[in-house]
């Protein structure tokens, strides 16, 4: 039995040692836990351990730092498709290049110090700092002061709404008393540790695999909006696989999950307590097109016959029941976010639209010269010379991986030689945006205030060395980029008008379908009942709004969702 | 005995200088430019970052300086204590970062090493005593030892973490929790760890219970056994004799059975997403993360040498013989 | 998962066993098929490499193909049920046991040559020699072999069985050479050795016709338990993603099963074929060895 003790021993020591390895690990607070009524855990935002509470830092700031503690003028309602005042109280088109913005009375930032109409315009002046992520408005601002206390009047040199109450919903205010007098390379690259903020929340602590936001009691919506935050702590918890979630969310550990989750829907079904927005298919609602784009630089992805075909070749359905088992679905021939279905012109779609006809698309392939003339089961161009193409998407990124195979074989039915190869996601972005691919699979766009934005990502010119948000398909057409302009000047809110021009963007679309699109991404939202209820979903007396806390969708949904939660028990 | 422990010591040297140097040669033998693969394949989005990994690596690889200097720049920068900075991690040195993960790796193995030791040990001896014993033990050993890690390890925790709902199956210790000393929190890190050491514990315990088993059943077998069976020595004597004659070549299969022990560590880490350096080099791998992972290789390589070292010395103790053996020539 | 010296009837016995030459033949035999280990064993790897090599010659090309509906669990259509994607496990499985067989061999193989020759010639040439080769052997027996492999292999861009074969191959000799060397070591003095050198015969020739056929039982056992490591080893690697690029492999149907959530779903018919066909195969391989032992070496035939 003497034996038995000394392991016992080393076994309680090594455990003490993991305990002082944690402890060392985290950065201090109060004694205990999180009480779990008044706590919610989140994942699905973050990919990497919370390095920077920065918002210039775009891509790099722990998500939520936009949304949670700083926030802007507007915010958006897709369901509505309208504009909601935030930190603006009220606003007026003084003139077509006139804007008037009031602020409301009353709200403080988190240091204490009152929100002023000063605020916004260093946070707009900001923008003529290198570095910047928003340094573009001052292509049509021409103007911003602050006329009194809580007034700001912006005028512009070229009237640009719908380009403009983007950047007005979807970037936030900073607090001059702080960001006024920092030095340019602290504004774009400090990690910002103690953001000062207006929002309903406020840094609280951080690890590597964590970031907790603490309620901020002193929000002005409380009052202003009677919105009222039931969780006093967020802790977002970075993105683990999504075996480890999906178990994670079944044990009630994680009350949201935004990740695309293999095999929810069974779950959905079976589980009383998980929920999504939808009882059935597609569960969730949409949030961005996913297409297949190729490189116009590279023949023949350059000839709009071959795309049309390839467009033909692919069975969306069988991606969409196969490896989404019908979370998703197909997108329409525009691309356009159901969202958006005002700005569609059905029409034209009906007479345009392509849809899967593999025999449709060897008769595309026949009437452009693309014949397999050697005999090896694959065309050749019109010239002779044998096609290889390869289909990119990032490694690990399972359903695109097994959409990707899909598609490869779908254009090997109809003689295209196309084959899927997963790279890595770094090298992939890299050579995406050199232009050093033949085909990527790209979702870049989200739903947005205006289909401006998806046409900006479509037709932007002109096509710089590195491309490295928009247009990674490096088309080139400049009557297609003018309509994007003129969209972009249409007055906000003029849907009519908009939809004229969108009409006419389509019409190029559909002929020379520069992208292919294959379906809509959902909005990634399954929520467990069991700790908090009320979650959106398409039941009466239940609300509306997103229930995803994406960088980009508080704005558009997130923080109301945050306050119509309810804690149970 | 010092000449035995000099002649160890000068293996494991070397052997961590051939560590260094295969550490040194992979990304730079490799086909293609691993360098700019390297860096071109790093999911950095920060400029800094990137700016701080070409300088390390230009520094590092020193292009136009002939190979000899390379090399002696990369020692020079390992005795610094130099092995870069994480990528995934920006800007935390790879040290701090292995350091995070190395407590939970060495919870895991350390108990799992010691006690799957003991206790097949105890098994094989009991086994090869009698034959109905032999009958269950041996093929459940056998099965056992034949088990990949990462599968055993899915096996329990799809049957008693996620069916049955008695321990987690993901992580180090619950969200809900802040690191510190409390019952809790204890509770909370014991019932994390106790799916992962028991997949480890049990592949390991099924070799060793085999191993003694079959070196019990040599030991009966050799002369000195039959000769004291032949002068009426008790049978419990001869068995105690045979089990610590077995007892050495155990010790040693001790120290040639680290390196897959801590193979399945890693493995069963990633299965329970347990926060050691196992977890660590999965993670490493998809965010293409070399620093991180040769920094991983290296320490791993020190913690087997100091391990086989420790073993040595308790061999040395356990053994009078070690001296006599050694002169025979067959370490 | 490479070192399985402490594997079963692998430890490094100080008393070598009689060289096997005069006992082979028909004593051999007459044990051999009353030997229930090696006659179990040996079935079950016979019947997997069967299904391995033949099985897939009528299952359709591509096991990844989705063919049926989805999520099925084992019925009489798809035996070991489908996946999400409604892909055939079954069908997965028998390409998955024939790559598990390759990778055995070939992996297997060339640590079984690595290992053969450095140990002949270190314990047959002795001196220097001996040393510089032994040091060696000790250096890289000592190096953790799965991180050294998952950084090696983490550097390459394209992954085939080759390769994984190869580097497998290239850090699992070392115990064989030991093993070899010191079977080779008692075997050198011998009186039929020495007279085959004083005949002047070369050395290869005597290592090839006297020293190896003497211990050719000891070789066949080594090799079984390298083509073990190598299967551990292998799944290990694929089950991390490392495994050959757009190929199927029980470890990478484990990966697969771990990616897709099958356990959370509860589909066990995912992720419990693969690893029960590596247990068996690799417990088989064991159970087969040991037996072996017993028919070459009489003193474990009893109890």
């Amino acid at each position: 039995m003497r034996m038995l003790r000394l392991p016992a021993a080393l076994a309680a020591l090594a455990l003490a040692a993991t305990a002082c390895a944690g402890a060392d690990g985290g950065d201090g607070g109060p004694g205990s836990g999180y009480p779990r009524g008044e706590t919610l855990y989140t994942t699905g935002t973050a990919w990497s351990a919370p390095t920077s509470w920065n918002p210039m830092m775009r891509g790099g700031f722990a998500v939520g730092t936009i949304g949670l503690v700083y926030e802007s003028l507007f915010h958006y309602d897709p369901e509505t498709g309208e504009y909601v005042h935030w930190l603006a109280e009220s606003d007026e088109w003084v003139s077509d290049t006139v804007h008037e913005i009031t602020l409301r009375e009353g709200v403080t930032w988190n240091d204490g110090e009152p929100l002023v109409a000063q605020d916004v315009v260093t946070t707009l002046e900001l923008g003529q700092t290198d570095g910047v992520p928003y340094g573009n408005v001052w292509d049509y601002i021409e103007n911003v002061e602050a006329t009194d206390e809580r007034t700001v009047t912006v005028t512009f040199s070229e009237s640009r709404p719908q380009e403009w109450m983007n950047w007005a919903y979807s970037n936030p205010i900073l607090p001059a008393h702080v960001w006024g007098d920092m030095s340019a390379t602290d504004i774009t690259d400090s990690a910002n540790e103690n953001p000062v903020g207006t929002g309903p929340y406020v840094y609280e602590s951080h690890t590597d695999d964590r970031m907790i936001w603490e309620r901020n009691d002193e929000w002005w919506a409380t009052d202003a909006l009677d919105m009222t935050m039931d969780a006093r702590y967020i802790v977002d918890i970075v993105n683990a696989s999504n075996d480890v979630t999906m178990g994670m969310l079944t044990q009630g550990e994680v009350d949201l999950s935004n990740n695309f989750l293999p095999g929810i829907d069974q779950l959905l079904n079976s589980n009383e307590n998980i929920v999504s927005f939808y009882e059935g298919p597609p569960y969730m609602k949409s949030a961005n097109t996913a297409w297949l784009v190729p490189n116009h630089n590279r023949a023949p992805l350059d000839d709009t016959a071959f795309r049309q075909a390839l467009a033909h070749s692919i069975n969306i359905t069988e991606i969409v029941e196969g490896p989404y088992a019908n979370l998703v679905q197909p997108a329409n021939p525009t691309g356009l976010l159901p969202e958006w279905d005002a700005y569609i012109d059905h029409e034209l779609v009906s007479e345009e639209g392509f849809s899967h006809d593999a025999a449709e698309a060897v008769a595309i392939l026949e009437e452009a010269g693309y014949m397999d003339e050697d005999g090896d089961g694959f065309v050749e161009t019109p010239d002779g010379e044998p096609i290889a193409l390869t289909l990119e998407v990032p490694s690990g990124w399972t359903d695109w991986m097994e959409a990707a195979r899909l598609i490869e074989q779908h254009a090997q039915d109809v003689g295209i030689n196309i084959t899927a190869e997963f790279p890595d996601q770094g090298l992939l972005d890299q050579n995406r945006n050199a232009g050093e691919y033949d085909l990527v699979i790209n979702n870049a766009r989200q739903l947005s205030n205006s289909p401006w934005t998806y046409y900006d990502y479509l037709f932007q010119l002109p096509i710089q060395d590195e491309q490295t948000t928009v247009n990674f398909h490096r088309y080139e057409n400049e009557e297609a980029w003018q309509l994007t302009e003129e969209l972009a000047r249409v007055p906000a809110g003029d849907v009519e008008a908009a939809a004229e021009v969108t009409s006419q963007l389509q019409e190029i679309f559909l002929a020379e379908l520069p992208v292919i699109p294959l379906w809509y991404n959902g909005q990634w939202s399954q929520a467990n009942n069991t700790h908090w209820t009320n979650w959106p979903s398409e039941a009466e007396g239940t609300p509306n709004s997103a229930a995803v806390m994406w960088e980009g969708w508080y704005e558009m949904g997130g923080i109301n969702t945050l306050a119509e939660i309810e804690p149970v028990g | 005995m010092w000449r035995y422990i000099g002649r160890k010591l000068f293996i494991y040297l070397l052997t961590f200088i051939v560590a260094v140097t295969i550490n040194w040669m992979i990304p730079r033998f490799m086909p293609g430019d691993p360098v700019r693969n390297m860096l071109s394949r790093a999911a950095i989005n920060d400029p800094e970052a990137m700016a701080s990994m070409t300088a390390y690596y230009e520094d590092l690889f020193g292009l136009d300086e002939p190979l000899y200097q390379q090399y002696l720049n990369f020692w020079v920068s390992l005795f610094q204590g130099d092995l870069g900075i994480s990528v995934m991690r920006y800007p935390e040195p790879v040290t701090d970062v292995i350091m995070g993960s190395v407590p939970y790796t060495l919870g895991l193995l350390l108990p799992a090493i010691l006690l799957s030791w003991i206790v097949g040990n105890r098994f094989g001896a009991f086994a090869a005593r009698s034959k109905a014993l032999d009958n269950t033990v041996l093929p459940v050993g056998y099965v056992l030892t034949a088990t990949p890690y990462m599968w055993i390890a899915l096996l329990l925790s799809y049957t008693l973490g996620i069916v049955a709902g008695i321990f987690p199956t993901a992580g180090g210790f619950s969200y809900s929790l802040r690191p510190e000393f409390s019952w809790v929190f204890i509770y909370d890190l014991i019932s994390h760890w106790f799916l992962p050491f028991l997949s480890m514990f049990l592949v390991a315990l099924g070799g060793w219970a085999i191993g003694m088993r079959n070196m019990i059943i040599y030991e009966l077998e050799a002369d000195y056994s039959n000769y004291l069976q032949a002068l009426g020595a008790p049978r419990r004597l001869i068995r105690r004799y045979a089990f610590r004659n077995a007892m050495l070549p155990q010790i040693t299969g001790l120290a040639v059975q680290l390196g897959t022990i801590i193979a399945g560590s890693l493995l069963t880490e990633v299965v329970f997403n347990y926060p050691g350096l196992g977890t660590l080099i999965l993670d490493s791998l998809e965010n293409r993360d070399f620093f991180l992972l040769q920094g991983i290789l290296l320490f791993v390589v020190i913690g087997v040498l100091i391990a086989n070292f420790i073993i040595d010395i308790i061999y040395v103790l356990v053994d009078p013989r070690t001296r006599v053996q050694m002169t025979g020539g067959s370490s | 998962m490479t070192d399985v010296a402490g594997a079963p009837g692998t430890t490094d016995r100080a008393d070598a066993p009689e060289p096997a030459g005069e006992r082979r033949g028909s004593e051999a035999l007459h044990f051999a098929r009353r030997n229930p280990k090696l006659l179990i064993g040996s079935g079950i790897v016979l019947a997997f490499m069967l299904l391995g090599f033949i099985g897939p010659f009528f299952l359709s090309d591509n096991p990844n193909e989705y063919v049926g509906p989805q999520t099925q669990p084992p019925n009489g259509e798809y035996w070991f049920g489908t996946t999400t994607f409604g892909q055939d496990i079954w069908a997965q499985f028998v390409y998955g046991v024939r790559s598990t067989f390759v990778i055995g061999l070939f992996g297997g193989g060339v640590a079984f040559l690595i290992g053969m020759t450095v140990g002949f010639v270190a314990g047959y040439k002795g001196g220097i020699v001996d040393d510089i080769l032994n040091m060696l052997t000790n250096v890289v027996l000592v190096l953790p072999a799965m991180v050294v492999l998952i950084v090696a292999i983490a550097y390459l861009d394209v992954r085939g069985l080759f390769t994984q074969g190869m580097f497998i191959g290239l850090s699992a000799w070392p115990w064989a050479a030991r093993a070899v060397r010191s079977q080779t070591l008692s075997l050198a003095t011998r009186d039929y050795v020495d007279l085959a050198r004083l005949s002047g015969r070369r050395t290869w020739r005597i290592i090839t016709t006297e020293v190896a056929p003497n211990m050719s039982s000891y070789l066949v056992m080594s090799f079984i338990l390298l083509f073990g490591g190598a299967v551990l080893t292998a799944a290990g690697l694929d089950f991390i993603g490392l495994g050959p690029s757009n190929g199927v492999s029980l470890g990478a149907m484990l990966q697969s099963a771990v990616n897709w959530s099958a356990l959370q779903l509860g589909m066990w018919w995912w992720f419990v074929p693969p690893g029960l066909g590596i247990t068996a195969i690799v417990g088989a391989l064991y159970v087969l060895n040991v037996g072996l032992d017993e028919v070459f070496n009489p003193k474990l035939r009893e109890l």
